[in-house]
């Protein structure tokens, strides 16, 4: 365990200070944009309130796939499921007009369905035909891209009438996440199902078989775990979990169905449960952090004039050296717990 | 018939990259590296291309710098995932996202720009006429006349077809895939076979950028390899590997690409027309499933 | 004929503490077929493996024609003249003959490619040589395995080896197969090479080679000329006589029985017979032992009793309840299970030692399933503490991952968990496999401790003395088949060494106990197949692989 989290730590440690390499080439002053990145995502309240309200899409894709990689299958149709979550969302936003107390639980509910149902195509395929849903939920990445684009096309089946560009007509007033305070209201939401889930994965009993499964599936499944049934159920709320980022993602930020929308969250969530190397709790903390340095990242621009793009450089370089370094770590201590069991089995021949 | 030599055309621009990334993927599939990188490959192709013909003033200078940009990624790859062992997916996701996250950045950095780079000193490679065949009626129209690339990539073909099946180099590429540990103890390291078909994949995925960028546009646009890595990725899953078969799903993806404008006309919603390689693999992938499933009746777990 | 190798004073352990080869110094000759025979785990395989350059002696020497030698990798053994063939063929199924055999040492033509017509012939003009009756253009996936055999052996010549080292070659041949092989190895050696061959084939091994080099434990028990040897006396050596009979407890009838496996078949991927017709019974108050080389089935037994593969025939059934086709968990009602491999099967290695403590029981033990969807995880401490104080395991806290603790530790907890399942079968493959000697004891009086608590036990082992010194009946298992089931009282460990070896040899009065029915009577042989035949029934259908 604390393994995991020096490993990790070290990972940030260099990225970091290989990004600070770039930015002295550059010749500026890393601690200078460092600061500013801080300052500007966690500064005040205000700053923190959207830096918060940035993690929430990061934070549940990440969970999304952490969750399913902790467990065994591998789920890399976040995007596609995100998208089926904020269609599902969209559409019944847009159908039904009630007050906010029914509107909103209503609306999560869909954006579940809606990435559950995703993610379910995907293990149904797999449970009935053994395909690996590895590649199978990447095509149905693009197929939700393509699908969703076509209908939200101008004078589209889902087109507002007489849009500029490609969206959807906005949802009813009460489905939309207000803010409490400074706080928007689907952080709430997020840190509720961040809960909920680990909860179950921690907690419950089949929460365990996911966990022994996703580590041995061979001992799991002698020890009588019905695995296969399992698989199918952890893609499913894998699924949903993605779905809910895109739901909420519709009813705080955009309030309705836009063209490109979650376009760049759509590898992040993997990103991050690489990083998190799939723990739950780790992954709400580096969505928190990549979420903090995408937020000080326009602001970042502004003030030391480094283009936010950077950002994107650093958080690649993040992802290749922790994970790099995590299989190095390892291996090191391997050698050397070996090379200690050697001393000590020829100690105890002499 | 304007339409069908406009199909054709259209056709062999957009197979073009598609079947350099391809054949690139088809060489680190026989040697059983899995490769996910090459759309990160392509996109840092295509931004050194636009960088090189841009510094320098020369298309020549641009595709080498293209080479050259796709094989750092190539070298990077070799390092996580050959050398630290690293797992090939993530290295795979990493590169591409390192890829798409510093050509941004660079754009900035360079060229002060965002979204996208032209600029009339951007060299672009030239189309070539062939003297006797540009002449045949109407067939001349296609087969001369294309991008320097689009022949390059034809001979390409050919040549990987070539190296993969017929020298000692491709026996040992393909062992590498089949049975490691028997080229192994034939005293061959499968490591150094996929260390050259990882180097082998970057220039012909640097190649397949620098179309993109330089080939029948001049600019480079941020995200311009736009999934033709991951098209090419499922072109090799679907023909496993194979250099021809790679090059019929290129011409077939070029030509849904031409038709997608041409149905549009008609009324067909090009997000459909996108979405048949997608499909397509998906069925591929059923029957490869279905085959493997037959192999391990009356086999344990 | 002067010593062509000279292996000396070769030592090699595995860590933590197995020592694989303590000591050996053998010399091979030129021009000779040498055998090099032991039980499992004698280092035999090791031996060879260290001579090839796959593993490095920790000690010794290889003096090759005089001089010494190290070999680092595969190629360099091949450039020195010595070659190896596996066990498991290693050669690329999707390739021809000629494009397995000259892999990696392909001829060229122009512009650097591969001069297809001059490897043809080449290789064609090996197999004319020596006779060895193949098609260089076959696919090596469409040949029998026989001829996959002699494409290894191939390969070899192609590069001009001197000393062939072949590791059980008879093991993936069928009885019809061998003379064939035998007769081209004869010729090998009189055209001048050196011949080195693992086997636990006795009878193969006086047939075929010219010295015989015996392994024990790791080992060197002695070099004797075949023609001078005779079987017993290669069993004695090999098996050894001393035997550390621990607790024996009085005769005691045993009960009902409560396993019971009739006519159990089970082909695998490949259609090749891993279970023939298998009849077994446990009862009550009593622990059966299996006997075998590795490989002759005992596997695909334990998997099909405990539900990770499906037999094609046959019924298996505890305590009545058919259990043939039911899910794993139904059978973990009726069934305690011990893996072969700790790591693999009987736990996760990464995970805490209570959350390995709980399997199984998370779903089927009353005291946690009283809320059915929660774990505590306190509870589960709690039980793992449990397991802690009643089978004296080695630890700290529970929380601690699994792989933190010793192997023998680990074995206490994974055995203590399934003990606790209080079943009335317990299924234990292995179960001293790789512990210290004070862990093999342990795990030997839980054994008798269960059994004298009206369990019935099955126990696969290939520990003969542990067979001897805890089985109230043992069963040998060759080739899929059981060939033997005797009350351990009237066997005698040379007659299961013969079994084990040999299969069914049709030396009657040796059998006895019964399968089927508790007065005993027999048919004189032990499973009712063929009696008085050749000690290889000639079923050329296929042979366990």
């Amino acid at each position: 365990m604390a393994q995991k989290l020096f490993s990790a730590l070290a990972g940030i440690g260099i990225a970091l200070g290989m990004g600070a390499v770039i930015l002295v080439i550059e010749g500026r002053q890393p601690f200078e944009v460092y600061g500013a990145l801080a300052a500007l995502s966690l500064g005040d309240a205000d700053k923190l309130a959207i830096t918060l309200k940035n993690a929430v899409p990061l934070i549940l894709t990440g969970l999304s796939a952490s969750l399913a990689f902790a467990s065994g299958p591998v789920n890399l149709g976040q995007p596609g499921q995100f998208l089926m979550g904020a269609l599902a969302a969209t559409l019944v936003g847009i159908s039904v007009d009630l007050p906010a107390p029914l509107m909103v639980p209503l609306l999560i509910a869909a954006a579940l369905a809606g990435g559950a149902m995703w993610a379910g195509v995907a293990a149904l395929l797999r449970h009935a035909f053994n395909m690996s849903e590895f590649i199978v939920t990447l095509m149905l990445n693009s197929v939700a891209e393509l699908f969703t684009a076509w209908l939200i096309t101008i004078d589209g089946p889902l087109a507002e009438a007489g849009a500029l560009s490609p969206r959807s007509p906005a949802i009813a007033s009460g489905g939309r996440l207000g803010d409490i305070g400074e706080f928007n209201i689907s952080i709430v939401v997020m840190a509720l199902a961040a809960l909920a889930i680990w909860y179950v994965f921690h907690r419950t009993r089949a929460g365990y078989e996911w966990r022994i499964a996703g580590q041995n599936t061979l001992f799991a499944r002698l020890g009588g775990c019905p695995v296969d049934r399992n698989f199918f159920i952890v893609m499913l709320l894998s699924g949903a979990l993605a779905g809910l980022a895109g739901g909420l993602l519709v009813m705080s930020g955009t309030y309705r169905l836009i063209r490109g929308i979650g376009a760049n969250y759509a590898w992040d969530g993997v990103m991050i449960a690489v990083v998190a190397n799939s723990a739950l709790a780790a992954t709400v903390l580096y969505g928190m952090f990549f979420a903090a340095l995408q937020t000080g990242a326009l602001g970042m621009e502004l003030l030391t004039a480094v283009p936010s793009e950077f950002i994107q450089v650093l958080q690649a370089v993040i992802v290749l050296v922790s994970v790099a370094s995590r299989g190095y770590l390892s291996a090191l201590l391997d050698r050397l717990a070996l090379r200690r069991l050697h001393r000590h089995s020829a100690i105890a021949r002499q | 018939m304007r339409i069908v030599i406009g199909l054709l055309n259209g056709m062999l621009a957009g197979a073009t990259p598609v079947l350099l990334a391809a054949l690139g993927g088809a060489f680190t599939f026989y040697a059983g590296v899995f490769n996910i990188a090459m759309e990160g490959m392509l996109l840092v192709g295509a931004f050194c291309a636009a960088l090189g013909s841009f510094f320098s003033g020369s298309w020549m200078i641009g595709v080498l710098c293209a080479v050259a940009g796709a094989l750092l990624l190539s070298l990077l790859f070799i390092l996580f995932a050959i050398a630290l062992k690293t797992d090939e997916f993530v290295t795979g996701i990493a590169l591409n996202l390192f890829a798409s996250g510093a050509t941004t950045y660079l754009l900035r950095q360079l060229f002060g720009v965002r979204g996208a780079f032209t600029d009339a000193g951007i060299q672009a490679v030239p189309r070539v006429e062939i003297p006797l065949v540009s002449q045949i009626p109407l067939a001349g129209e296609v087969l001369s006349g294309q991008n320097l690339i689009v022949y390059a990539a034809a001979l390409a073909a050919l040549g990987c077809a070539w190296l993969i099946f017929r020298t000692p180099f491709g026996l040992r590429l393909r062992a590498a895939g089949y049975n490691a540990a028997s080229l192994e103890s034939s005293g061959v390291r499968p490591a150094r076979v996929r260390v050259a078909a990882l180097l082998i994949c970057g220039v012909l995925c640097g190649l397949g950028g620098a179309f993109l960028s330089l080939g029948y546009v001049r600019l480079f646009a941020e995200g311009m390899s736009a999934g033709r890595g991951w098209i090419a990725l499922a072109a090799v899953i679907l023909v496993n590997g194979n250099p021809w078969g790679v090059a019929l799903i290129a011409l077939l993806f070029g030509l849904a690409d031409g038709m997608g404008l041409f149905a549009q006309g008609l009324g067909v919603p090009a997000q459909f027309t996108g979405m048949l390689p997608y499909i397509a693999t998906l069925i591929a992938l059923f029957v490869y499933a279905r085959r493997k499933r037959r192999a391990r009746l009356g086999q344990s777990v | 004929m002067s010593d062509l190798i000279d292996l000396r004073h070769i030592t090699k352990t595995f860590p933590p503490n197995v020592t694989a080869l303590d000591d050996v110094s053998v010399s091979f000759q030129a021009g000779e077929i040498h055998a090099v025979v032991g039980e499992n785990g004698a280092g035999k395989s090791t031996l060879m493996k260290v001579l090839y350059g796959l593993q490095r002696a920790d000690r010794g020497e290889i003096v090759l024609r005089g001089q010494p030698v190290r070999f680092n990798a595969a190629n360099d053994a091949i450039a020195a003249g010595i070659g190896m063939v596996h066990q498991e063929i290693l050669l690329i199924p999707e390739y021809t003959v000629w494009q397995n055999v000259v892999l990696g040492a392909e001829p060229r033509a122009r512009w650097g490619a591969l001069d297809t017509r001059q490897a043809r012939q080449r290789v064609r003009s090996k197999i004319d040589a020596f006779g060895l009756n193949l098609d260089p253009d076959a696919l090596v996936g469409d040949i029998s395995i026989a001829a996959r055999q002699k494409v290894e052996i191939l390969k070899l010549l192609y590069r001009n080896v001197a000393v062939l080292i072949l590791d059980e070659p008879t093991a993936v041949l069928t009885p019809l197969e061998v003379p064939q092989l035998f007769e081209e190895l004869r010729r090998l050696r009189d055209s001048g090479k050196t011949i080195l061959f693992v086997s636990h084939h006795l009878e193969e091994v006086l047939e075929l080679s010219d010295r015989v080099t015996v392994l024990r434990r790791g080992r060197k028990v002695d070099t004797v000329p075949a023609a001078s040897t005779s079987k017993s006396d290669l069993a004695r050596m090999m098996v050894g006589r001393e035997l550390l009979f621990t607790t024996r407890r009085a005769a005691r009838p045993p009960g009902e029985v409560v396993l019971r496996i009739n006519n159990l078949s089970l082909r695998d991927g490949r259609q090749i017979n891993r279970l023939r017709d298998v009849n077994l019974e446990v009862r009550a108050e009593e622990i059966v032992g299996i006997a075998g080389v590795e490989g002759n089935g005992q596997f695909e037994l334990v998997n099909a009793i405990i539900g990770l593969i499906q037999p094609d025939a046959g019924a298996i059934c505890v305590n009545g309840h058919d259990l043939t086709r039911a899910p794993i968990l139904e059978r973990r009602r009726h069934i305690a299970f011990v893996a072969q491999d700790r790591g693999r099967m009987g736990a996760s290695v990464n995970a805490s030692i209570a959350e390995n403590a709980i399997m199984t029981h998370h779903r089927l033990n009353e005291a946690f399933s009283r809320r059915r969807w929660r774990l505590d995880m306190r509870q589960a401490a709690a039980f793992a503490e449990r397991v802690r104080d009643q089978f004296a395991v080695a630890m700290s806290r529970a929380d601690q991952p699994f792989r933190a603790l010793s192997g023998g530790n680990q074995q206490k907890v994974i055995l203590g968990r399934e003990l606790l399942l209080d079943r009335p079968f317990l299924l234990l493959d292995q179960p001293t496999r790789g512990l210290d000697v004070g862990s093999t004891e342990y795990v030997r009086e839980q054994m008798l401790s269960q059994r004298d608590a009206r369990r019935a036990i099955l126990l696969i082992s290939s520990d003969l003395e542990e067979l001897f010194s805890v089985a109230d009946r043992i069963a040998v298992m060759h080739r899929g088949e059981i060939v033997a089931d005797t009350p351990i009282e009237r066997a005698s460990l040379e007659q299961v060494g013969y079994w084990m070896l040999q299969g069914r040899d049709g030396s009657a009065g040796l059998t006895g106990g019964s399968t089927g029915s508790p007065t005993g009577g027999s048919t004189g042989s032990p499973t009712g197949g063929s009696t008085g035949s050749p000690p290889r029934s000639a079923d050329a259908a296929g042979a366990v692989a």
